[in-house]
């Protein structure tokens, strides 16, 4: 996967680059935006990460020039601004995603994988899920571990078929507080961890291997190994 | 705003000024006209007296020289009769009712010697007698049975008899009743126009200030870059129109200014915050063990409590300078709050918190989801970390004229009285709050943006309280567009 990372502050530049390098991703680099676009025609990048802030540009307007230029790849929108402008809604609905700094780079990676998933038509999808001994039947919302059923409330089933969906891959706070109830939001209190707390009190019964692990200050992860 | 149907305040302003207007302008004119009235009345008086005067000392004469026998009275008669036909303002004068004159001579004992005038003189004898008349002095004289006043002067005849000569005040009076209302009906209609006059300007002038007022009071939350009408003409009110344009322009700027100020301290924090957050995590994942992974996780939690902190005092402050940014939609609080409650209700029963909701099905909104979002999730956040075991929050919702009220209160111990003052400020907790004080002053801040009302108390059986009321149709500004 070839990604062009698009930011002038050296610091994140230089953490991003190294933990996407890390996550797989070749990485290209661009510190403006006419570097950006010279690179982009040149390298053909899958994926693209636009901070808004740039020295000699508006990202937006960069974003604009290379959907001219034909770059039609997916774009990750990195904003210092909280309070997301209509121009960055259009991109998102666009196909494109946005993530507000600082961010965990669990979600990063996440946002990552979902505009990559985006790109083939996501069309016909398994009617069931299996991780391990879990399985998650997506018509009749019903989940087994070890053919056990495990009676979950539909909030659960979201919640669990949110994580299998991300296997093996850590999901942060926001990041299920965004997917599964649809808010972006920061509570100051352990909301999400008591719902994982008893959803992990249902999945991980006595004497069965953990399957949700929590990551202490990064999130959650449901283990497919 | 039509200037022909008239706003009713307007046009009680109008009729106001006008009416006190027109009143001192009516009291003015007829203080001038008393005075000129008076003086054509004594200006009228003179001349009949001087014609008085004149006649009298013609008809002592011929009185005199006249041999007192049969003829005199015949002559003296014949000369008083021509007398009368030499009155004074005599386009004025009626000569059909006869007995505008007398003439009486009166003997040195009182009695009547000579009469000409209509009727027998005997009282105007008598009026002559009960009044005092004196020589050459014209004075007025009631007379019994007639109903306007004569004008008389007497002089004393060498034989010892006096003469009278008598003239009505008739004439006087009709000139005077006929300027009077000549007088009244010029001042009628003078008032009148002054009065349509200073009406139709006012309304216009007061119709220019309202459209004025009008556009300035659609003016205020993000929209700025409206401006007041202004008119071509070059009065006060026009000035005024201008003095508010130049006025909302240097607010614009300072918004401007202000947005671009928080903009750029967002941006200067945010990028470092990321780069500590991103090496953090990285080394995070560097280590093994937990005891050394601890001190990260803790430095990673507190640098997002950080960032949250950064992020709410930015909304509160843009908020309380009505320059919050809202992308508004269309919001159902009861199905937000069924999921809100879905979110939180694990949370609550895990400390022994009870929840309930009363509503009475989907309640409509317009307004900004992410900042109602927050703003509930602040809510839900303050009673889950300050009520004690075993309480019960109620949240109740309901449709209100043209709002949306949200009432959640709890059966908890209530605010703290020291606070109480001050629950809306910014860093304010009560004693033992682990927040960052910023809680209640950010729901404000989100409802004062959606121009709605907060107000919070404790409940009389115990227990705090928390009214948010939204209106249903807000209608958002189009907002300050600025650039990154």
């Amino acid at each position: 996967m070839r990604l062009l990372l698009v930011e002038d502050e050296l610091e994140i530049q230089s953490f991003l680059r190294r933990s996407l390098e890390e996550a797989g991703f070749e990485v290209d680099v661009a510190g403006d935006g006419r570097t950006a676009e010279l690179v982009a025609i040149e390298n053909d990048p899958d994926i693209l990460i636009v901070d808004l802030g740039l020295p000699d540009q508006d990202g937006i307007a960069l974003i604009h020039r290379l959907r001219q230029l034909g770059v039609s790849s997916p774009v990750l929108i990195l904003s210092a601004r909280r309070s997301v402008d209509d121009r960055v809604r259009g991109l998102e609905q666009g196909g494109d995603d946005y993530l507000t700094k600082p961010f965990a780079l669990a979600e990063l990676l996440a946002r990552l994988r979902n505009l990559l998933r985006r790109k083939p038509v996501a069309g016909n999808e398994a009617t069931h899920l299996q991780i391990l001994d879990l399985e998650l039947d997506l018509l009749r919302r019903e989940a087994t571990r070890s053919g056990q059923n495990l009676l979950l409330t539909p909030q659960e089933f979201i919640l669990l078929e949110y994580l299998c969906r991300n296997a093996g891959r850590v999901v942060t706070r926001s990041m299920i507080l965004d997917q599964v109830w649809g808010m972006r939001i920061q509570p100051d209190t352990n909301v999400v961890d008591v719902h994982i707390y008893r959803l992990r009190g249902k999945v991980d019964g006595p004497g069965q291997s953990p399957l949700i692990r929590t990551l202490r200050g990064v999130g959650y992860v449901l283990k497919d190994r | 705003m039509s200037s022909k149907t008239g706003n009713p305040s307007i046009r009680s302003a109008a009729w106001r000024i006008s009416l006190w207007a027109t009143l001192a302008f009516a009291l003015g004119t007829m203080v001038v006209f008393n005075f000129l009235h008076r003086f054509v009345a004594v200006d009228l008086q003179r001349r009949s007296d001087a014609w008085l005067s004149g006649e009298v000392e013609v008809l002592g004469e011929v009185a005199e020289r006249t041999p007192n026998d049969a003829l005199y009275g015949q002559i003296v008669s014949e000369v008083a009769k021509l007398a009368g036909k030499e009155l004074p303002d005599k386009a004025f004068s009626d000569r059909s009712a006869d007995g505008s004159v007398f003439f009486l001579q009166t003997g040195t004992d009182g009695s009547p010697r000579l009469w000409v005038g209509a009727g027998g003189g005997e009282r105007v004898l008598q009026a002559i007698r009960a009044g005092k008349i004196l020589s050459g002095q014209p004075a007025d004289l009631a007379v019994a049975g007639v109903a306007v006043p004569f004008r008389v002067v007497s002089l004393p005849v060498a034989d010892g008899s006096s003469i009278y000569l008598g003239l009505s005040e008739r004439d006087e009076l009709r000139v005077m009743g006929k300027l009077r209302l000549r007088f009244f009906l010029l001042w009628l209609l003078i008032n009148l126009l002054g009065f349509a006059i200073v009406f139709l300007t006012t309304r216009q002038m007061l119709n220019h200030v309202l459209k004025i007022s009008e556009a300035a009071s659609g003016i205020g939350l993000s929209d700025l870059a409206t401006r007041v009408p202004t008119s071509r003409r070059n009065d006060e009110v026009a000035h005024l129109a201008l003095t508010l344009n130049h006025m909302l322009e240097r607010i614009e700027r300072s918004m401007h200014q202000l947005h671009t100020i928080t903009g750029s301290l967002a941006h200067d924090l945010r990028s470092p915050l990321t780069a500590i957050r991103g090496q953090l995590e990285r080394s995070l994942s560097a280590v093994s063990a937990d005891e050394q992974a601890e001190p990260i996780v803790s430095a990673i939690e507190e640098l997002d409590r950080l960032t949250e902190f950064l992020n709410t005092s930015l909304d509160v402050a843009e908020a309380k300078a009505d320059a919050l940014r809202l992308t508004p939609s269309e919001i159902d609080l009861d199905e937000l709050m069924v999921a809100m409650i879905d979110l939180y209700e694990p949370s609550m029963a895990e400390k022994g918190l009870h929840i309930r909701l009363r509503s009475r099905g989907p309640l409509r909104i317009t307004a900004d989801v992410g900042l109602v979002h927050r703003m509930l999730a602040n809510l839900f956040d303050n009673e889950l970390k300050h009520l004690p075991a075993a309480c019960t929050v109620t949240i109740e919702l309901k449709g209100q004229d043209q709002a949306a009220l949200l009432m959640l209160s709890d059966d908890g111990p209530g605010f703290d009285p020291e606070v109480f003052p001050y629950l809306f400020e910014r860093r304010v907790k009560g004693k033992g709050s682990h927040g960052h004080g910023l809680g209640l002053a950010f729901v404000e801040a989100v409802v004062r943006a959606h121009s709605g009302s907060v107000s919070a108390g404790n409940r009389e059986g115990g227990g705090a309280m928390i009214s948010v009321s939204f209106p249903v149709a807000f209608q958002p500004h189009a907002g300050l567009k600025e650039s990154v």
